[in-house]
């Protein structure tokens, strides 16, 4: 049986008292791909509780699939309406230059916003390219976080690609969303080299069988990629260290507790779960903790 | 709800053996596999072996018969394959053989092993699995799914719901029209699905599986012992259901 008091608590109530989680990569509204069951503002909260949640940090669907103006607006109203709970990432859409522009001129006046949000594989525009740099000379200049959705042999968003820019603004810190699933070793091994890039464990756990999508899946086919993920965790606190690894969920799209149980039933030590879970959130959202007051699990 | 730890948990998708691919944590014999479970909560297991997959269906499936016996808490599957090339046992040979080995499910792996899921394959095989009830888990995506079961709609299919997005569009039709096709959870992660389905149609079509080793361990159990569903419906799911489909299998 797993001797973690953490896994305990969870597998007795759904949540830990010691061990909170604060959710780094999440989502609002509906999406247009697929049913989302939890969409509704008042089910994600009510979900964020059940689960001992006590952040997440999002982009709203409608800012990254298809309007960033109105998206990134009904956004703002979220973490205006409910500091506690949401915290917010600004969505850069590459193809609008002079939107971002003037939304990074604005930037620095919003409240709840802590950080960038770059969506390469579904903007079709490479994480390199210029048409992302004036994005990424704001987050260099004022060390904001940019969580950039990554995936294993991406022309957009591969691994690689990520350790570019991220050599390139060290002050920024990235979030490699998925953690560039699919090419594990490099991910990891990138997180490791680089102090200012972090895995992000969004929907790492489930093992993508692409055969079986019918077709017209969103996602990029990629049958040389590792179909097997059970054990990654354990390779990634090995090897890049826990402290930088951080927890998501990609809520409202999957289940808190499903990633929550692969990091509680991982072969880590409680003090890496506290790491995943919420030490290293707290340290990169810093500032933007504080002054809340926190959520309590029902 | 009551503690989860009390629950018990029938596990209707892993694996043992070993991969030719790497894979990060795996569990290469039973006794293994029983310390993943011990560790993840689960009590039991209807596994396969890798061989089924990635040797040859006949060497695995004489593998994981071999391999699990002495091992209570697991149940052997069997991999299936077209008549047309001879490499198994005629069917009623199959059968008989797999109730001498207490095999009560089979698994169909039509990517790896190369065969289409159509009446023109399946036909002298799949109308004996409908009249017998025997269980056939299935690894393809649902439209091929929806393909075979056009042809023999009483058939019991257990497979997965979802891919890398969530799939009840494509799964919820399909639900409606055959009674059953039935979903496992290893893969079902979108938030609040367990909950939904339960409600619009029955926790009956639902059975617990964790998907080890392709999946992360625990993951899928905890979904389901918080999910927001009735005890009875949890127990269901956990438990109950994989040992009624495998009750109701008539063998020869």
């Amino acid at each position: 049986m797993n001797p973690s008091p953490i896994a305990r608590e969870y597998l007795e109530q759904g949540y830990s008292t010691t061990c909170p989680i604060i959710d780094m990569h999440g989502h609002l509204g509906p999406f247009y791909g697929c049913y989302l069951p939890s969409s509704s503002l008042e089910r994600m909260r009510h979900r964020l509780k059940r689960c001992g949640v006590r952040r997440i940090i999002c982009s709203h669907h409608s800012a990254l699939a298809c309007d960033a103006e109105r998206g990134n607006a009904l956004m703002q109203e979220v973490v205006r309406q409910h500091p506690d709970e949401f915290l917010g990432y600004w969505v850069i859409n590459p193809n609008y230059p002079d939107a971002t522009a003037r939304d990074l001129r604005s930037f620095d006046r919003r409240t709840g916003f802590v950080g960038l949000k770059f969506w390469p594989d579904y903007h079709l525009v490479p994480v390199t390219s210029p048409r992302y740099a004036p994005a990424l000379e704001y987050a260099d200049a004022y060390g904001l976080l940019v969580l950039v959705h990554t995936f294993g042999e991406s022309p957009f968003d591969a691994p690689g690609m990520l350790a570019e820019v991220g050599e390139r603004y060290p002050r920024a810190r990235f979030l490699m969303g998925h953690s560039g699933y699919g090419e594990w070793e490099r991910s990891v091994a990138i997180a490791r080299d680089l102090p200012n890039v972090y895995l992000d464990l969004t929907s790492v756990f489930q093992a993508l069988d692409f055969s079986q999508m019918p077709g017209g899946s969103l996602m990029p086919r990629a049958p040389a990629l590792s179909p097997h993920v059970n054990g990654l965790i354990e390779y990634m606190v090995e090897t890049a260290g826990s402290h930088k690894v951080v927890f998501g969920s990609d809520l409202p799209w999957y289940s808190q507790h499903y990633h929550a149980g692969a990091v509680l039933f991982a072969h880590i030590s409680d003090e890496a779960r506290h790491d995943i879970l919420h030490h290293n959130a707290e340290r990169l959202l810093g500032k933007h903790l504080v002054g809340t007051s926190e959520s309590k699990p029902p | 709800m009551a503690n989860a730890k009390a629950l018990k948990f029938f596990d209707c998708n892993c694996a043992f053996g070993p991969y030719r691919t790497r894979v990060f944590r795996f569990a290469r014999t039973a006794d293994e596999l029983l310390g993943e479970m011990d560790f993840s909560n689960i009590e039991q297991a209807l596994v396969y072996h890798t061989a089924m997959r990635f040797d040859h269906p006949v060497v695995g499936n004489e593998r994981v018969v071999r391999e699990s016996r002495g091992h209570s808490r697991l149940f052997p599957t069997w991999a299936l394959l077209p008549s047309q090339t001879e490499e198994q046992p005629p069917l009623e040979t199959l059968l008989r053989e797999m109730r001498r080995q207490g095999v009560r499910a089979l698994r169909l792996f039509p990517d790896d092993h190369r065969y289409f899921l159509d009446e023109i394959t399946w036909g002298d095989q799949m109308a004996v699995f409908m009249e017998r009830r025997i269980p056939l888990f299935i690894r393809a995506s649902l439209d091929r799914i929806a393909t075979l079961l056009r042809s023999f709609p009483d058939l019991v299919v257990v497979t997965g719901s979802q891919g890398s997005n969530p799939l009840d569009r494509y799964a919820w039709p399909l639900i409606e029209r055959y009674p059953n096709l039935i979903f496992e959870t290893s893969s079902y992660l979108v938030d609040g699905g367990i909950e939904e389905f339960c409600k619009r149609y029955s926790a009956t079509r639902l059975i617990f599986g964790s998907g080890f080793p392709d999946n992360a361990g625990g993951a899928a159990m905890l979904t389901l012992a918080r999910a927001e569903i009735s005890d009875t419906d949890r127990r269901a799911i956990a438990w109950d259901n994989l040992c009624r489909l495998l009750e109701e299998a008539s063998l020869p």
